[in-house]
């Protein structure tokens, strides 16, 4: 018991050179938020070939890890092997290797808007546990559905309402808040209604404000009117 | 404050309708203010009698108003007197919705309405005798003609889709009132601050006759309070006084009222949004709350719906077509629907208007920022426009599920372009770190995105006139030629160059009227 714990001891500190365990240790005190190699080098105040150096043996013995940074993917960003890096290291659980994790977004949209469709009216507790039960992804947090609703409701595919607890809300308590999809037939495929600005070249123009009657970019000369007008 | 390509459009409007000359006049007067008649020669350099004869047209169109101001005003005989000319915005830009008006009184009162309608939409101002001399004119029966000019003429004035003119000359004070002064800062008054009066809206105050005048066939019909209320109409009912009925016809000008058109197609928009996205049970309630409380309307934008009581809504609502079979308690849970979820303290109802109108903006907007910029920036955009505050870069990408990298770019793109506005936030701690925070301003943005409206409705009807100048010959063609009687490739390619002009002047045209609804929606509504 005892020598195992002195051996455990002896991992941290006594196989380090000295240069390595002031650097491990400036590693260490950070946590889970890891520390950037030109900090490292402004806190100990070594020379950086020996940093370099220190850092390279740790990894060797699996002391430290290389972590990716979110906000910045190009510098190198350390973290004692011990913890796991903070969401804001990682971006997130959105995140996996520093890229958002698109297709896991886009499966539990797809997933949740198809729940929603088919019950008309669904809360996000029903949600969270049609998709645990259906086993489609391992760990989905309620944070996460709360996250994927709030974007559906912003792309304006389902609307946020709160229930009357007449009709077709008799399921949940009065109060409590409930999705719906947006078109009453369904899944709102299409992209909503386009407006009237929308639906003219120079709603969507980007050089509009570079164009008049008599300009370079003009009505007359404009190639998006062209398109729009070849029949 | 009109912008710039607002001024434009409207100039592009006088000038496709009255030439270059009378445009010239307007676009001095849109770019100087009220001006007298020699600032506007000297301003101009036209011979003083084409600037007459512009003022003129533009007056008899109801696009220049003129006035006297106080401070120059001299005497009761006025000899002294300058009068000035002010060039109209609205009125000019509500030429490109004539034909809406004429379906409304063609759809809501009849098709001889709509004749005598356009009549006085064509020539701006008439008298009912002259009303009737152009319908007469080359027909045969005149006197039964006369006689459906004069009901519709009834009707019309009744639905107030007709007025008398305003006071030709009204004298208005131009000096900034009191109260509008500024005074010391304080929280009170800055709850109170209202825009200050315009020029232009004070002249159309002064000019507008009386409620009673208004809508009145005959001077003579009018109660002594009238009278007494605004000295400008005095002239108008001696008019009256001393010839009688049918003498009047003659002198009483009169116009269609723009006002009602815009207040018919506000009620209309405000209707057919809430039957989107309610139901249509609540667009027949908020329908039958608009027509009975119109009459005590004093604008187009008011706010609120003038409180009414739960019975008198359920009366309303069943008189209605599809409101017969509504229960009372069917129509209390729609006016929750529509937003009135507790009666006010005298148990009456009234709907907020303006969050309707709000609501249509922000879709019109949101549309465009979808199409120009992305689904990405659009679920962006919409964050921050719901929650209405100033958000931080990192903490927007996170709520929106953008990716870090690129949620910089795209706030950055929908800055550049005017659709956000952005704030640098530089904190000095242990470390100095610079925050980006984004905030959708609306009122800012509603302004901004009303000029480019302008400015691509003068787009497309320059283009328009392009495509109609390009192709002018077929529209010369005569109609049997058009037909492919031959199956000569010639007759095939006249034929398909005419199919792709009608089809161009249709999609044009009718894209045209669309924008000119999100025009009202942002200007006038």
């Amino acid at each position: 018991m005892n020598k195992r714990k002195r051996e455990g001891l002896a991992s941290n500190s006594d196989n380090m050179s000295d240069a390595e365990r002031i650097v491990y240790n400036v590693i260490h005190s950070k946590q889970n938020m890891g520390i950037w190699m030109a900090d490292i080098k402004r806190e100990t105040s070594l020379p950086e070939s020996m940093i370099k150096k220190s850092i390279k043996m740790l990894q060797t013995k699996g002391e430290i890890k290389e972590v990716v940074n979110i906000k910045n993917k190009s510098r190198k960003h350390y973290m004692a092997a011990g913890f796991e890096p903070a969401d804001e290291i990682t971006g997130g659980s959105w995140y996996s290797e520093g890229k958002l994790d698109q297709e896991y977004i886009f499966r539990l949209r797809q997933v949740c808007l198809n729940y929603i469709s088919r019950n008309v009216i669904a809360n996000r507790d029903g949600i969270l546990e049609f998709i645990n039960r259906g086993g489609y992804f391992s760990g989905t947090t309620t944070q996460e559905v709360d996250q994927i609703l709030g974007n559906l409701v912003l792309d304006d595919k389902i609307i946020e309402v709160k229930s009357t607890g007449y009709g077709d809300y008799e399921k949940f308590p009065v109060g409590r808040v409930c999705y719906r999809c947006k078109s009453k037939g369904g899944v709102n495929n299409g992209e909503g209604k386009i407006g009237a600005m929308a639906s003219i070249p120079c709603g969507v123009c980007p050089r509009i404000n570079l164009c008049s009657p008599d300009g370079y970019i003009s009505p007359k000369t404009c190639e998006f009117y062209q398109k729009w007008l070849d029949f | 404050m009109v912008s710039q390509y607002g001024f434009k459009f409207a100039i592009h409007l006088i000038t496709n309708h009255f030439g270059k000359i009378v445009a010239k006049v307007c676009e001095t007067l849109f770019r100087k203010g009220p001006l007298s008649l020699g600032e506007i020669i000297r301003s101009t350099e036209l011979t003083p009698e084409q600037v007459k004869n512009s003022l003129l047209v533009l007056v008899q169109h109801n696009c220049v108003q003129a006035y006297v101001p106080a401070d120059q005003f001299r005497g009761e005989d006025g000899s002294m007197a300058t009068v000035e000319y002010l060039a109209l915005f609205d009125n000019i830009i509500h030429r490109l919705r004539f034909p809406k008006f004429l379906e409304i009184a063609k759809h809501q009162l009849d098709d001889e309405c709509e004749k005598v309608l356009d009549g006085l939409l064509r020539d701006g101002r008439l008298t009912l005798k002259q009303m009737v001399e152009r319908a007469v004119q080359g027909k045969e029966n005149p006197g039964a003609i006369e006689a459906v000019v004069r009901e519709s003429f009834h009707k019309l004035l009744k639905a107030h889709y007709i007025e008398r003119c305003p006071a030709p000359e009204p004298v208005v004070s131009t000096l900034i009132k009191a109260e509008s002064a500024p005074r010391k800062r304080g929280s009170k008054m800055a709850k109170k601050f209202e825009a200050p009066e315009t020029i232009e809206q004070r002249v159309l105050e002064a000019a507008v006759p009386g409620e009673a005048i208004r809508f009145a066939v005959t001077a003579y019909t009018l109660g002594n309070a009238d009278r007494e209320a605004k000295s400008d109409d005095s002239s108008m009912v001696n008019d009256g006084d001393n010839s009688g009925g049918i003498a009047n016809e003659g002198s009483i000008l009169w116009r269609a009222n723009f006002e009602e058109f815009i207040r018919h197609l506000r009620h209309k928009l405000l209707v057919e949004n809430e039957r989107k996205r309610l139901d249509d049970g609540a667009a027949t309630i908020l329908s039958a709350i608009l027509d009975v409380t119109k009459t005590v309307e004093k604008k187009v934008k008011i706010e609120k719906s003038a409180p009414l009581s739960l019975d008198s809504i359920f009366t309303e609502v069943t008189k209605t077509e599809h409101g017969r079979t509504m229960t009372i308690d069917r129509v209390r849970a729609s006016l929750v629907q529509l937003g009135c979820p507790q009666r006010n303290f005298d148990d009456s109802y009234s709907i907020d208007l303006k969050s309707i109108v709000e609501m249509a903006r922000n879709e019109e907007v949101e549309s465009i920022v979808l199409k120009r910029f992305g689904s990405d920036a659009y679920r962006i955009f919409r964050l921050l426009s719901k929650s209405n505050c100033f958000l931080e870069t990192d903490k927007i990408a996170e709520s929106a599920l953008v990716d870090k990298k690129e949620t910089p770019r795209l706030l950055y793109k929908l800055w550049k372009d005017n659709y956000l506005y952005m704030e640098k936030l530089v904190v000095t701690a242990a470390k100095q770190s610079r925050f980006m925070l984004w905030k959708v301003n609306k009122p800012l943005l509603w302004e901004y995105v009303l000029d480019e409206m302008y400015h691509a409705a003068l787009n497309l009807s320059l283009r328009l006139a392009f495509e109609q100048e390009k192709d002018e010959d077929l529209l010369h063609v005569p109609a049997d030629k058009l037909v492919p009687a031959d199956k000569s490739s010639e007759a095939n390619a006249l034929q398909k160059r005419y199919r792709r002009l009608r089809d161009v002047l249709f999609l044009m045209g009718s894209s045209l009227m669309k924008l000119d609804d999100a025009l009202m929606l942002f200007h006038d509504f």
